[in-house]
């Protein structure tokens, strides 16, 4: 079965009201193209599931499609607060439904290996383990034969993933080459569906001369869609890195609304296709500048 | 720029990079996350003196890195150079990190309180936050994994150092006295190095101690920069040591070269 899609096909499917979960950490790897297409296509009332993120959550709270979030930290790193993700949470209008890293992969795993829970020791002693109790998602226990406490994760569905990587051949096999995968794997195995963007198609014949290279197996994939730099402004190692001059823009325009608004809706929004919105943030230029020293 | 630090030729950050570098002994095996450049100028400064067999996983990814200088993200891969394994998936991490094979971690917050607790999620209360802060992200885990914690401050100050926490993120002591021991949890904090001194830990009631003083700091700068009870240690109270000409050599020209340590100041 050939999975190769476009992006905006792909986010079509994407019902209002999902659970979508969205790969990469921080300044690494977030699945942009798809975020973009999804505020493009207006999509409302979705639970965001990013274990740690940054510009990919703030584009989908300035776009006004989430209802909820569930996140270990969301950040530009050195680079300051993610702003609408501040403000969306600071004035209510975004719920967030607040883990750590490990408490986070463990939900994901108990979801993925049809476990009632996972346990683990991650979380012992701080506030986060009192925000759950009335849902009991987490939930502190004491094993009754060594007495130790633990922590008890339980499962966390999803949707949708959506994450990026290098290369897919036509039938969804992906590679993750490097195989830098970050906490992606978490939430491919924990999801129904996962979409890749892609910087580039291989031939099937050419994965099945090296199938060591292969980073998720075509059944666990639902559909590919080509997105060159489709990580930008986040980087994709080793082949680009993150775009300082874009975070900087963004956070500048986001200290006055109006200003943010316009930003976002010409700069971010306002291009048709992925390659449209790359060629208008500098196109070869900026790639020239982003592509990493080694490369 | 950093103040000078009076009489040692160099400035606060270079003297809290050394006096961090200087508790890492040889069998320390560490990681980094978002914002961490005291503790990674640390960790290579220690490597390249004292502590050649240190093990430093750059980001928590690229293990034994050896960066020609230090980016503006601490998890950038520009920090990954050098590096004899990249971490490709989260597994193995948690897996040394859970067994205490990673040893020593490093974290600071927002605030931070006497028993080495730490916030970084929200300041006010949590339904109604004043500031919505980017969340603890791996903090809650490794402080209960880790048995040698580490914090640092760059800021100084009531703000920051207070009696209560707004939310714990990250645990240190917890409660204090034997309340991690309680939980099951290894060690603690050893340290607390900020701007002004450096912090032990009271070992009955887990609550900050003053270990040491910067040059030009009196005890009554540091109980009035901090929002709870500082303790004081038995006797006089050390000056924090002078680093050599060898340490601010190597911090400047080697491992820092473009004062990247400077962004957190």
């Amino acid at each position: 079965m050939d999975k190769r899609a476009s992006v905006e096909q792909l986010v079509e499917t994407i019902p209002d009201g999902a659970t979508i979960a969205l790969g990469g950490l921080s300044m690494n790897s977030a699945p942009m193209a798809y975020v973009r297409e999804i505020v493009r296509q207006e999509k409302r009332d979705l639970t965001v599931v990013a274990i740690v993120a940054g510009m990919s959550v703030d584009w989908l709270i300035a776009g006004g499609c989430v209802k909820k979030i569930v996140s270990g930290l969301v950040s530009f790193e050195g680079l300051g607060l993610a702003p609408m993700f501040r403000m969306g949470v600071q004035s209510g209008r975004v719920e967030i439904e607040e883990y750590s890293e490990d408490l986070l992969i463990c939900r994901l795993r108990a979801q993925a290996w049809n476990l009632p829970f996972v346990p683990t020791k991650a979380g012992l002693g701080t506030d986060l383990l009192p925000l759950h109790e009335e849902t009991g998602t987490i939930r502190v226990e004491v094993d009754g034969a060594t007495g130790e406490h633990y922590v008890a994760c339980t499962r966390l569905p999803v949707d949708v993933a959506l994450v990026h990587a290098h290369s897919a051949d036509e039938l969804g096999n992906v590679r993750v080459d490097p195989k830098l995968i970050w906490m992606d794997n978490e939430i491919v195995n924990a999801a129904e569906r996962t979409f890749v963007s892609v910087e580039r198609y291989v031939d099937h014949a050419d994965v099945v001369a090296e199938p060591h290279r292969t980073t998720y197996p075509q059944f666990m994939v639902s559909g590919v869609a080509l997105a060159e730099i489709g990580a930008y402004p986040t980087s994709c190692f080793p082949e680009y890195s993150h775009h300082t001059s874009f975070f900087k823009a963004y956070s500048a325009a986001a200290s006055v609304p109006e200003e943010f608004e316009t930003f976002f809706a010409d700069r971010v929004l306002g291009p048709k296709t992925w390659d449209d919105f790359i060629k208008s943030s500098g196109g070869d230029e900026m790639i020239a500048e982003i592509r990493r020293r080694s490369a | 720029m950093t103040p000078e630090v009076e009489g040692y030729g160099c400035t606060v950050d270079e003297l809290m990079v050394v006096a961090f570098s200087r508790a890492m002994d040889n069998d320390t095996r560490a990681f980094n996350g978002a914002v961490s450049f005291i503790p990674v100028c640390g960790y290579l400064l220690a490597r390249r003196t004292h502590a050649p067999n240190l093990v430093w996983a750059a980001s928590s990814v690229a293990i034994d890195a050896n960066p020609v200088a230090i980016p503006e993200s601490t998890l950038s891969d520009a920090l990954w150079d050098g590096a004899s394994m990249l971490s490709t998936s989260p597994h193995d991490f948690w897996s040394y990190a859970s067994g205490a094979r990673y040893n020593t971690f490093a974290f600071r917050g927002a605030q931070m309180d006497a028993c080495g607790n730490v916030n970084n999620t929200v300041i006010g209360p949590y339904d109604k936050p004043k500031v919505r802060l980017p969340g603890g992200g791996g903090m809650a885990d490794l402080s209960t994994m880790i048995p040698k914690i580490y914090l640092w401050n760059t800021t100084h100050n009531v703000r920051t150092f207070v009696e209560k926490l707004d939310f714990r993120s990250g645990i240190g002591w917890g409660d204090g006295g034997d309340h991690r021991e309680k939980l099951g949890l290894p060690g603690g904090p050893q340290l607390c190095v900020t701007n002004l001194c450096v912090f032990d830990f009271h070992p009955e009631s887990r609550r900050m101690r003053v270990a040491s003083l910067h040059p030009g700091i009196s005890i009554g700068d540091v109980q009035e920069a901090t929002g709870f009870e500082v303790l004081i240690p038995d006797g006089d109270i050390p000056i924090t040591a002078k680093p050599t000409e060898e340490e601010l050599r190597i911090l400047r020209e080697e491992v820092d070269p473009t004062s990247a340590r400077l962004r957190e100041f």
